[in-house]
Formats: structure tokens, sequence, C-alpha cells
């Protein structure tokens, strides 16, 4: 990553800029407290100012005496302007030309925060692949298989960061060396889930982390419904691939429709638990997604023309036993038990066959089951 | 006016030989009790003065101390009271000196004379025999027990008037009583549990199998409702049952433990705790004197969990020792005892807290890895088999019988005596690392189906070691003399990451 220190120090505040992440950054700040008071006083200066003088009143929003007491001895617009610069955060302002939503859909963020080296990653046309954290091997596979191909065609993919799909789909993309955002609930210093501090460093590195809390904001669960309207938002077309009937996916979806975005369901096996919400969407009539193109198709664009090379990698042909476990898991996962009773093969020839499938890629284990890749 | 009665008392599982010293001395009427007696012990003087009264034997009106010998060794129990009685009746003169040359007494005093029958009277016989004793007067009940020990003749004392009567010579001994019927099992089920209960799971069949023939732990994963507990349970069905060493090793663990029996167990012990055990209960120890807990009375047998991710996790990684070691030493000052501990794990665990794993979860990330953590690698390493087991297809027939599972699982296991004669092993789970080139060798096509397993699994040296034992216990179910590459490759199957 060399270079990329310069970017950063590119970044310079405006005065209504720091005034606008320090309100961000004030304790129990909420987005609504916000678009009140940046409602109530015209600019986050003046807002500002009114926090520090101590002039808020009932009329600038929920927020108790107590509130406001300590938001008048916590604003420090000079230690904000030190941090945003020492970090190189971009404060993106509703209604300037960097702010990346471009339609004036409701509930939009008033202020984002975004920290990465590569801000264009939010002029080419964005695409939100989102689902379930308890996805299936297969989800995996394709959210991975999507961002790589979004990439390739230069589509910027939109995710948030979690585990499961949202990390395959920044996997795909970050592999096939595309551009990347990730919406985060929590504020920008804090990587959640933990392990996932690497993914957010090539995140930061290949595109951009986004937020509307403030700095030190911790992984609360009722930011992360509240967090899926801004992927829905900054994305062009949302693509769920595994999502569970009551998951985070399905809500992206909800505020995608709300917003007019076209949302696209990969489509599943009805026995797959992980399928349920994408299956729903589609009862629903959201289009099924079957060839990655039609993603193109959503967006407006044609496909680049190179032809995609198979990224099916060459495995040995099966032997015939293997072969006739294959045709046993039809395509869905099972376990041995399952296979020795449809195969009719012996639990002996079942193990030396999964094995042999094992070894040469065609099979996976996860979840306690033996899934056909 | 001394007089010295040998008995025993019981030191964990094991029995010590204990001497009771009684001397009479003219002085103000006492009695004491010297040689660290435990309060049981120390209450002795009310049982056996009452027991003398109602038996019609004078108490002497002079000064009696009793000296337990050796005195370092924390006596316990009530079983020491008749040794006390007739050492007192020695010592006063009431008894011809000599009467007791050669003989040891164990029993409980009850106030009206009755003689009540000891705990651990197996290895309390068998301590007082190897001291040199050839007759032992025991309790009508622990007769049978008592009878185990070779060389021993066995005296019964049914009460106190009576034992006096035939240490006299006045009266003959009775015999003893006959030992009562079997009454039904000790099986808590109330149907007979047999694996032709269990439709379709050809895989999780021959795991158990292979887990009762090899002496391997097995871990069963999977959803609720699959037939994971139902499966388990069953390896007792197929389980050959005790040689005699075996035999006589756990009928004095179960004694010891307060477990009236009816003579020797035949059958393996089948214990499965509830989740809620605290670690004494499941390791053993306690305050004071520590006792047995389950993975002793599980000892030859089988130790079943059920719920693995319920226990605590200190109690888990307390069984690490016993699952290595094959015994648990026990530490309380001044002594260490050792337990014997050599069983089979058959653990049964959901993937996660609702138990349904994969995308039909609904538990939360924390919770999930949480329940994950209690499963500590270095214990999930210790299993042998570990296997997930999905619901069977519903055309799946009816599975074999325990019997003919049982005849292979027997023959399997002769397999194994018949390799592992003059080692200190028994089963092929038993066999270190170090032993496994000459006593388990693998043919060049299995070598190679190893070092393709070790690779594509990345096993570390004991994953390895632990396939290679499995596989030749495979190989022996399936009587084959030699095992084969398919073995090790179905070996390698039957050691699953656990999610």
């Amino acid at each position: 990553m060399t270079g990329e220190p310069i970017s950063l120090r590119d970044v310079a505040h405006s005065t209504n800029e720091v005034a606008a992440a320090t309100l961000v950054c004030l304790p129990k700040m909420t987005p609504t407290r916000l678009r009140v008071l940046l409602h109530h006083f015209g600019s986050a200066e003046l807002a500002l100012r009114a926090v520090v003088a101590g002039q808020l009143g009932p009329e600038t929003g929920d927020a108790g005496a107590d509130v406001r007491r300590a938001w008048r001895d916590r604003a420090d617009p000079d230690a904000m302007r030190r941090c945003l610069e020492a970090r190189g955060t971009r404060v993106w302002l509703e209604g300037t030309d960097a702010y990346p939503i471009i339609d004036a859909v409701p509930d939009r963020p008033a202020v984002l925060l975004a920290e990465g080296h590569q801000p264009d990653v939010l002029t080419a046309p964005r695409v939100a692949v989102v689902g379930t954290r308890t996805a299936t091997p297969h989800g995996l596979a394709d959210a991975r298989e999507l961002g790589a191909f979004l990439a390739g065609e230069g589509v910027t993919v939109v995710s948030g960061l979690a585990i499961g799909i949202d990390a395959a789909a920044h996997d795909g993309a970050i592999a096939a060396g595309g551009g990347v955002v990730g919406v985060v609930a929590t504020g920008l210093d804090v990587t959640y889930p933990r392990r996932h501090a690497i993914l957010y460093d090539r995140v930061r590195s290949l595109g951009m982390i986004v937020a509307e809390r403030g700095f030190g904001v911790g992984p609360l669960p009722g930011l992360f419904p509240i967090r899926n309207r801004i992927i829905a938002a900054l994305a062009d077309v949302v693509v769920v691939v595994e999502a569970t009937l009551r998951g985070g996916a399905r809500i992206t979806a909800q505020f995608a429709l709300d917003y007019g975005r076209s949302v696209l369901a990969v489509p599943g096996s009805r026995r797959n638990a992980a399928a349920a919400g994408t299956n729903a969407l589609i009862a629903d009539g959201a289009h099924p997604l079957v060839e990655w193109s039609d993603v193109l198709v959503a967006l407006g664009m044609t496909a680049a023309g190179t032809p995609r090379i198979s990224t099916s990698p060459s495995r040995p042909t099966p032997t015939p036993k293997a072969q006739a476990l294959l045709d046993a898991l039809g395509g869905e996962p099972g376990n041995p038990d399952q296979l020795a009773s449809r195969s009719g093969l012996s639990p002996q020839e079942v193990a030396v066959a999964l094995a042999e499938l094992d070894r040469a890629g065609w099979t996976e284990r996860a979840q306690g089951a033996i899934w056909p890749c | 006016m001394l007089a010295s009665v040998t008995s025993a008392t019981l030191l964990g599982v094991d029995g010590q030989v204990v001497t009771v010293e009684v001397h009479i001395a003219s002085g103000l009427p006492g009695y004491h009790v010297v040689g660290l007696p435990d309060p049981a012990v120390r209450e002795s003087r009310e049982r056996v003065r009452a027991a003398l009264q109602s038996s019609d034997i004078a108490w002497p009106p002079t000064r009696i101390t009793v000296n337990l010998a050796p005195g370092g060794v924390r006596k316990t129990g009530a079983g020491l009271d008749l040794a006390v009685a007739v050492g007192v009746q020695l010592a006063s003169d009431t008894l011809p000196a000599g009467a007791l040359e050669g003989i040891a007494v164990l029993g409980e005093l009850g106030l009206d004379g009755t003689v009540r029958r000891v705990p651990g009277a197996l290895a309390l016989v068998a301590a007082v025999a190897r001291a040199g004793c050839t007759t032992v007067v025991v309790p009508a009940h622990d007769a049978a027990e008592a009878a185990l020990v070779p060389g021993v003749t066995v005296r019964v004392a049914r009460d106190l008037g009576e034992l006096r009567a035939c240490l006299k010579g006045e009266a003959p001994w009775p015999d003893p009583p006959a030992p009562p019927a079997p009454d039904g099992d000790d099986e808590p089920f109330d149907e007979p549990l047999d694996l032709a209960d269990v439709r379709g799971l050809a895989w999780a069949r021959r795991a158990l199998e292979v887990a009762a023939a090899g002496g391997h732990h097995l871990l069963l994963t999977g959803p609720p409702g699959v037939g994971k507990t139902m499966l388990a349970r069953r390896i007792a069905t197929i389980i050959p049952d005790l040689t005699d060493t075996e035999a006589l090793e756990v009928t004095r663990v179960h004694s010891a433990a307060g477990r009236p029996g009816h003579g020797l167990i035949r059958r393996p012990p089948f214990r499965s705790p509830h989740h809620t055990a605290s670690v004494a209960a499941l390791i053993g120890g306690g305050s004071g004197r520590p006792n047995p807990g389950e993975v002793t009375s599980a000892h030859h047998g089988i130790l079943f969990l059920d719920e693995l991710g319920e226990f605590p996790p200190r109690a888990l990684d307390a069984l690490r020792q016993p699952l290595e070691e094959r015994a648990v030493w026990i530490a309380r000052q001044p002594i260490t005892l050792c337990f014997p501990a050599d069983f089979v794990l058959v653990a049964c665990t959901n993937p996660c807290p609702c138990g349904l794993g994969g995308p039909a979860c609904v538990c939360g990330e924390g919770a999930r890895s949480r329940y994950r953590r209690r499963l500590s690698a270095p214990l999930l390493d210790r299993f042998d088999v570990r296997l997930s087991v999905g619901s069977p297809e519903p055309t799946d027939p009816p599975g074999e019988s325990s019997a003919s599972v049982r005849v292979r699982v027997e023959a399997a296991v002769s397999r194994q005596r018949a390799r592992l004669a003059g080692t200190p092993w028994r089963r092929n789970a038993h066999v270190p690392a170090g032993a496994l080139e000459r006593l388990l060798p693998l043919a060049a096509d299995a070598q190679n189906a190893l070092l393709v397993e070790t690779e594509a699994r990345r096993l570390t040296g004991r994953g390895g070691a632990r396939v290679r034992r499995v596989a030749r216990t495979l190989a022996d179910l399936e009587d084959s003399p030699d095992v084969t590459a398919g073995h090790v490759a179905w070996a390698g199957q039957l050691r699953e990451d656990v999610p």
C-alpha cells in the first residue's frame, strides 16, 4: 500500500465539516437529533455555536437538560479537527458535492463520516450484496463469485462488513481488485466483528468505510437495522444472496424497495433455511438472480464483453462410486448416513469415496454436513 | 490386659489394614479412642457399649483405651465397630486368648447387637488377605462379596451374641446366606434397549461399534431429535462382558462407593451423570475423605455425557487427566489417592445453544461462540471419533440388532486381546504413540493413505496416531488381518472437525 498516505493528507476540512463531525461525535447523538439540530439552526457551524453557548432549548430536539449540558462540556472542534486530520477522515454533508447519496431518499443521514484510500469508488455504479451471517457454503461461494464478477465489470460492491455473505462479497471483490464500500453500524474507529480486522484494512485500502455514527460508538444491536438503510441508499441495485426469514438482509431489501432501488435475490432450495428469506423476496416480486449479468441489466449496463473464464477449477474426474455420491447429494448438502442409504454403498465405500471427493475439492464440510462445491 | 484385632478401613477405593488395640487398665471408668478416628469411628463407643449390653455381655467398668494403628491414617466409617467390640471382650478376658489368631473382623454394629454391612467389603477383605489373615468375619450381607477374594475363609457374623458363641467354639459358624437372586438388571430403563430400535444412521452405528470395540472416545454432534442420545445409550448393549480381573476391579470400586451389589459385577458399568454435576461429582474428591467420582464409577465401562456443551467448562477440562492417564489422582493433605478411571467417553452435543445449527440457528453470534468455546480444543482432540449426525431418511429400514453387533464387537475385542497380550494395554485406543509401529503396523498402501489423510486434514502427530488406532479397530471389526487404505480413509472421515 505504497503512496496511500498522500491521499490521507489531501483531506482538508472546512469549518462547517469540522463542526458537523463534532456534532456527530457528541455523546448520545442520534441521526434524528442531528437532523433536528441542523434543520433548526440552518448549518452545522451555527448549531455547534449554539451547543457551546448552551443555547439549546426544547425546540431543538428531544435531548434533555443533562444531555445538553454534556454536549456543551464535550464539544471541542479543535480537538475534532486534529482527530479528523490524523485519521484522514472525510466528512460528507448532505447537499454537498461529495455526499454520495444523490437522490433525496427519506431518512438519509445528514452527515456521513468516511475513511479509505479510494474515494473514487463512489463515482462508479454501486451494487449492494447483502445476506445472512449464517450462510451456507453455497451462499458464501455465490457471494464471492458475484463480488468478483461485479469487480471485473467495474462495479463497486457495497456491503456491511458483517460475517457471512457480507464478508464473502467484499472478499470476492477485493480478490478481483475491484472497489468496495463497507457501511458500518459502529463508529469508524471500532472494528466489529473483531476477527474482520484484516478485512477492514483491505476495504480501507481498496475503497471506503462509511459510518453515520461518531467515533467510539460500539456494536449496539439496534444500530444494525438503521445502518442497513444507508447500504440500500448508497446502492443502485441491491442483491440478496442468502437470507433467513427474519434477517437484517430483508430489512435492507425493504429499504431498497422504499427507496426505489431494484432488488434481486438469488433463489435457493426450499429445504435451505438460509434461502427462505430470498425465496420469500422472489415470491414478493423481487427479480430472481440466476445469471450474474442480470445485475448489469438492472444497472442499465451491458457486459464489458470480456468473455468470462469459467471459475470452476479443474478437478480430477470422480471415480464411479464418488460420482454416485455426488449424484446422491444432488447439489444439496447431505450427511454420510443419507449418502449410504441413498447410494446403496457400504459405509466403508462411502468413506473412501468421500475422502476422494474431499481431497479433489468436489465436496466441502460445513455446518455438520457435506456440501457439493 | 491388652488385645489386638485386625480390621480394615477404606482409603479411596482401596483397603487399609487397621490393627485395633484395646487396653484395659484399672482406674476411673472411661473410654478413649486414639489414632486419627473420624467422628463415625469416635462415636463407636456408644454403639459398641449398647450392642454389648443388648447382647448380655458385660461392659468392663474400667478405663478402656482403643488405639487404631497405623496412627497416621485417617479411619473412616463405622466398619471398625465389630473389631472394637471383639477387642474389648478379648482384653477383659471374656473371650479366650488366641480366639482371633489369623482372623480379621469387619462390620458395623447396631444398638441391638446386629452386625450391619460395610461399604467396600471386597477391597477391605483383599487388604486383610494381603496382610496374611486366612479367615475373615464379615456381615452376612457382605459374604458373597468377601468370597470373591481367593484364599480367605469367610465367616458370617449376624449378631454379636452369636459371634461370641462361635468364637468360643460353643456354636457352629452360621452358613453364609444364599446370594440373593439378582432382581433384574440394574438397568434404569423400563424397556430393554436394542440397536434395532434405531433406524438408518449407518455411519453413526459403525462409529458406536468402533467406540465399543476399540475403547475409542466418541463425540456425536447434531440437532435435537435425530437419535444421538438414543443411539449412544445403546452402546451399553453391545459392549462385551468384563473379564475376571476387570469384574473384580469394577466390583471393588462400586462396593467402595457404597452401592450395594450382589456379588461380582459382570456387565460393564454405564454411567450418565446429569450436566449439572459438579467437578467433584464427576472427577472425584470432595472435602474431607475424597470420594470416587463418576469417572471412577465408569471404570471399565462407559461414561455417557449427554449435552456435553452444557457441562461446566471446569468439569470438562478436569476430564482431560483421566482421559489421558485412565486414572485420577486426588491430593488431600496428607495423602494422595489414586482412583482408577479407565472408561470410554461417549458424548453428545448440539451444534449451538438452540440446537438447530447452520442457517436454521436462531442463536446470536456471541452465544454461539461462547458455546463453542466451552468445548476446548484439547478436550475435542481426545475424541478419536467425532461425527455429526443428520436426520435419517424416512425410508431407512430398522438397523441390525444389538445381539449381532455384539458378536462382531466381541470378536474384535478378542483380536485386540491376542495382539496386545503381554503389554499393559487392552484396546487399540490405549496403545501409546511410541508403540504404534510395533503393535499396530501399517502396510505400505495404508501408510500412504495415512500420509494423504494427514496432509489433507492437516492432522497433528497426535491426530494422525488417533486415525491410525481407529483404522486398526475398523479392520478388527471386519476381522481383517491387515489395515487397508480404505480403513485409514474411513478412520479419517470419522474424525470430523466440530463446527
